[in-house]
């Protein structure tokens, strides 16, 4: 039943629900054939030539643009103009380069909020599905993704034959998995084309020489990208034009200038290098790959005019290596577009999460929620899902539970601009994914209203804006409703009752008697929404914030997991790596195989003891029962999968689990040292490197559990976790883990290396020297050291 | 804090509320008239409403939660998700638009014969009292078809909304009519 292989198949047959099977699609096997075969000869040709003429240092690889000057994909696929028709209610009038969708009434709707008479300007976002072009027709969908990823699937396994150059996403694809272990595709795989996301700007303008008083227009911009609300300044510039010529000719001027905005040189970043950056606060990690985007460009420019012989090549190179310059902060990509003539800055994140759309604020959101929380607390009805923590249960543990558990959320903020629901639901989802978990802004409605009321109903567990309070009469059409103008949220009394499940059985009988205190926090959430709330209160600002929920996803995933192990004897949303087994029996840390010191056992989430893991365990059994029949369940089955590899270049040990162990318990010398040593033996190349600082983040201590095998009794682990701590400070991003270590642990890693050196030449000068082992002295001076510290 | 005490001040002297849904053809003036009721003594100046307005207003005791929603004859089939809860109907007429009565008593009977509105005082504005060639009250009545209404308390009033006229002659039926509907209190 529970054999160590490194795919886990036992759960396939189980569970039914679409999902690929449990291999991951980049298996290295066809990257290696696709290497030697004929049809990627061309393109490695040129990246080597590439590589002579510009970069002298060997094995570096081209680095890679995450929007490429030649990609056929456009920034923005499409610009709308609606407006209010006094007889006739909202209509289209313009849609360039053509019809996204033929109903174009549904779109004049969504475009028109409601109320938007009463201000003279107003910011919404909504989401298109790509077939479609309605929302909420999820089947189809799906269907079609299947067979896409199927036909994907027969085309990559067939490599040699030669597939015609037609099929860019694939020769890119090959070329990726050619270049070593770059994830690509995590961002599709799974549930269908991405979406279409509108960002919309109406205006409202009294106007006396026009019948009943005003005109209402809106322009909207139809992009893939997330991060749309960049557009912003131009939309507002656009729309002021088209009030003054109304033609199709100024959709086009918009439509050209976005799509002129040139990304090229930002850098694709791997999934590992992408965790690293979003958890790093320095504004320079990753600035090395930036650079060789330049650089590269360079040699690319330089080459043009080389072969353009006609023109005297030095006043354009000196224009161009003026014109790239290096971002101030790795994090965002400035760019500019340029629109009648005025360059418009633009920043554009490096790092792009699946379901992390648009300029929230869980700050903001949070807050919203928290302060009438917190002077005066209303009771919920408890619904086991939902209120986890009681009927005082935080008012955002309720809402991520409700996301999580896919119940049906409407945010309704009445006599407030619908842009700022929309924001409340791009923050909820952020709030429930953390960029880790899937499925929420598919099935979100960043703002909708009464005209859409049918189609919301069909969307199982949808999150929805709206601003008319009518939808607070209705309770039956959703199942939390959360109010932004007083802060308060609300469980209808319409909810479906949380079914009793195996897990929920399975806790009852084993511990029948244990009471849960009122006071006592058995899930952590209190003690986590405290730390939260102190941090806001600090002003530890967004990205602190969004790293925290990230985190509290990401734990959430490995107790899910750990919770499978126990309930169902193996979890479908973990991968155990080659030699682990998951009998708990087996205790953590053991060492399986004498020889190799990186086949450590133990996987996922760590508890100090027994008792504490059970009664975590029991206090989310709910919501995970809760979670595990919902859409976000199934996309992390498959994105677990796909993610193997790109996510896990060191198989084993489990960095994550070991390095918790370091971080949170007590562990004996002879215990920890088996960690040090393990990490100091997987841990070779760039990747793994990669790897161990994504669990090593700034806001966990970054890398000080890890120095501290710089003062274990044994000098073998010392000096192993020296050469550990040496590979780290040498490597791109790393280099900054090690700056911010502190002193003391730096003075200790300075210390060892000097005493192995001084050994060294002492070893060869003379090595019948009959003076006492160096042990002894190395002992010596550690002691010194640990009385230094205590 | 200041809400506890009005409440129980609303106890003792009787205040109560009531959810008055505002309906009609586009450009009839209903959201002239939610201001005129909000703003009494203002000049008021509307636009077309795209969605709903919705104000509430205290008059003789009685706190109406008034809704206005926007007339476009597309924008009708959103009417009904406005009628649950809802105590007393104000539909609006332009008494001067007489082309399009017929159009408007259709809407009218189509609202008053559904389920969730069988309860609801129906008030009816013959607005617009003021441009030539208008109908007067009873010619509404008749055109609306209003005698054909059976188990349903309605009333017209003639209105000109746009100087006050004559609406809260309106709102003070419906506050007589919802006290005889329901027990009064201590």
């Amino acid at each position: 039943m529970s054999v160590p292989l490194p795919i886990r198949t036992s759960g396939d047959a189980s569970s039914s629900p679409p999902k690929s099977n449990g291999l991951p699609h980049l298996s290295p096997a066809p990257s290696i054939s696709q290497k030697l075969s004929p049809r990627s000869s061309q393109t490695s040709a040129r990246r080597s030539g590439d590589q002579h003429a510009s970069l002298p240092k060997l094995k570096r690889r081209r680095c890679k643009s995450q929007y490429p000057r030649d990609s056929p994909e456009r920034h923005v696929e499409f610009i709308l103009v609606a407006s209010f028709h006094i007889d006739r209610g909202p209509i289209m009038e313009h849609q360039y380069p053509g019809a996204i969708s033929s109903d174009e009434s549904m779109l004049a709707e969504l475009m028109l909020p409601d109320q938007t008479h009463v201000r003279s300007q107003d910011w919404t976002m909504f989401f298109l599905h790509k077939d479609s072009g309605a929302e909420g027709e999820e089947e189809e969908q799906a269907g079609a993704t299947k067979k896409k990823r199927k036909k994907r699937k027969d085309v990559s396994a067939d490599a040699t034959s030669d597939n015609g150059e037609g099929d860019d996403g694939l020769d890119d694809e090959s070329e990726e998995s050619t270049e070593g272990e770059q994830s690509s595709d995590e961002e599709d795989g799974g549930e269908g084309p991405p979406l279409m996301y509108v960002l919309n700007l109406v205006n409202t303008k009294q106007d006396n020489t026009v019948k009943r008083g005003a005109v209402v227009k809106a322009m909207a911009i139809c992009t893939r990208h997330s991060f749309l609300h960049i557009y912003k300044p131009i939309l507002l510039l656009a729309l002021e034009d088209y009030f003054k010529s109304p033609y199709p000719e100024t959709l086009e001027n918009l439509y050209n200038a976005v799509n002129a905005m040139d990304l090229s040189l930002m850098p694709r970043l791997n999934l590992l290098e992408r965790q690293i950056l979003q958890a790093s606060n320095s504004k320079d990690m990753f600035i090395e790959k930036f650079e060789q985007m330049i650089e590269q460009r360079r040699v690319e420019d330089d080459e043009l005019t080389e072969t353009d012989e006609d023109n005297p090549p030095s006043p354009k190179k000196h224009s161009s290596s003026l014109r790239y310059v290096l971002p101030r902060d790795t994090h965002e990509f400035e760019s500019k577009i340029i629109y009648h003539d005025i360059p418009i800055p633009v920043k554009v994140p490096t790092v792009i999460w699946p379901e992390i759309v648009g300029d929230f604020s869980l700050v903001k959101l949070i807050q919203i929620f928290s302060a009438p929380h917190a002077a005066a607390p209303q009771p919920f009805p408890l619904h086991s899902h939902l209120t986890t923590s009681g009927a005082y249960t935080h008012p955002i543990i309720v809402l991520v539970n409700a996301m999580l558990t896919q119940k049906r959320v409407v945010f309704l903020g009445h006599n407030r601009p619908s842009g700022e629901v929309a924001e409340a639901v791009l923050a909820a989802c952020a709030l429930a994914s953390g960029g880790i978990l899937r499925g929420f802004t598919r099935h979100a409605f960043p703002y909708t209203d009464l005209t859409k009321i049918d189609d919301l109903l069909r969307v199982p567990g949808f999150i929805a804006g709206v601003t008319n309070p009518t939808f607070a009469n209705h309770p039956e059409w959703w199942d939390v409703l959360c109010d932004l103008p007083t802060g308060r949220m609300k469980i209808s009394n319409h909810i479906e009752p949380a079914p009793v499940t195996d897990g929920l059985l399975y806790f009852q009988q084993q511990s029948p008697v244990s009471v849960v205190s009122p006071n006592s926090d058995p899930t952590g959430d209190n003690l986590f929404m405290e730390d939260v709330l102190r941090s806001i209160a600090n002003r530890y600002g967004e990205n602190a914030i969004r790293a925290k929920w990230r985190a509290y996803i990401t734990k959430f995933t490995r107790v899910a997991a750990a919770f499978e192990e126990t309930v169902y004897g193996a979890s479908n949303i973990y991968i155990i790596g080659p030699n682990e087994e998951l009998t708990p029996e087996s205790p953590s840390g053991l060492q399986s195989d004498p020889t190799d010191p990186t086949t450590l056992r133990g996987h996922g989430y760590v508890w100090p003891d027994e008792a504490s893991k059970q009664r975590e365990l029991m206090a989310s059994v709910s919501r995970i029962e809760g979670w595990r029949t919902t859409r976000s369940y199934y996309s992390f089955i498959q994105d677990i999968a796909a993610m193997y590899f790109p996510a896990r270049p060191i198989l084993k040990p489990d960095l994550h689990h070991h390095h918790d162990r370091l971080r949170t318990l007590k562990l004996l010398p002879a215990d920890a040292g088996a960690i040090y040593l393990s990490f100091s033996h997987a841990i070779k190349d760039d990747a793994g490197i990669c790897q161990l600082l994504t669990v090593t983040p700034e806001s966990q201590a970054g890398l000080f559990y890890l120095a501290m095998g710089l003062l274990h009794p044994n000098q073998t682990v010392r000096e192993a976790t020296a050469d550990l701590l040496e590979r780290i400070a040498l490597h791109p991003a790393g280099r900054h883990f090690w700056t911010q270590l502190n002193r003391f642990a730096k003075t200790a890693y300075f210390r060892i290396k000097r005493e192995r050196d001084a050994r060294d030449a002492g070893s060869l000068k003379s090595a019948s020297d009959s003076f006492g082992p160096p042990q002894s002295l190395m002992g010596v001076a550690m002691s010194g050291v640990q009385s230094h510290g205590s | 804090m200041g809400g506890s005490v009005s409440k129980i001040m609303g106890k003792i002297f009787g205040t109560k509320e009531m959810r008055i849904l505002m309906l009609g053809l586009d450009a009839a003036g209903k959201t002239t008239i939610l201001y005129k009721l909000k703003l009494t003594n203002q000049d008021v100046t509307t636009i077309p409403t795209v969605g709903f307005n919705v104000e509430s207003v205290t008059y003789k005791n009685v706190k109406f939660n008034v809704w206005d929603v926007g007339g476009q004859d597309k924008i009708r089939p959103l009417w009904r998700h406005y009628y649950s809860g809802t105590q007393g109907l104000i539909f609006v007429v332009d008494s001067s638009d007489t082309a399009r009565m017929e159009e408007a008593r259709s809407e009218l009977h189509k609202i008053i014969n559904d389920r969730e509105m069988k309860d609801a005082l129906l008030l009816v504005f013959a607005n617009k009292q003021d441009v030539p060639g208008h109908l007067s009250p009873d010619e509404v009545i008749s055109a609306l078809q209003l005698h054909k209404i059976k188990d349903k308390v309605w009333y017209v009033a003639p209105s000109v909304a746009t100087e006050g006229t004559g609406i809260f002659e309106g709102l003070a039926w419906l506050s007589n009519n919802v006290k005889t509907s329901q027990s009064p209190p201590k």
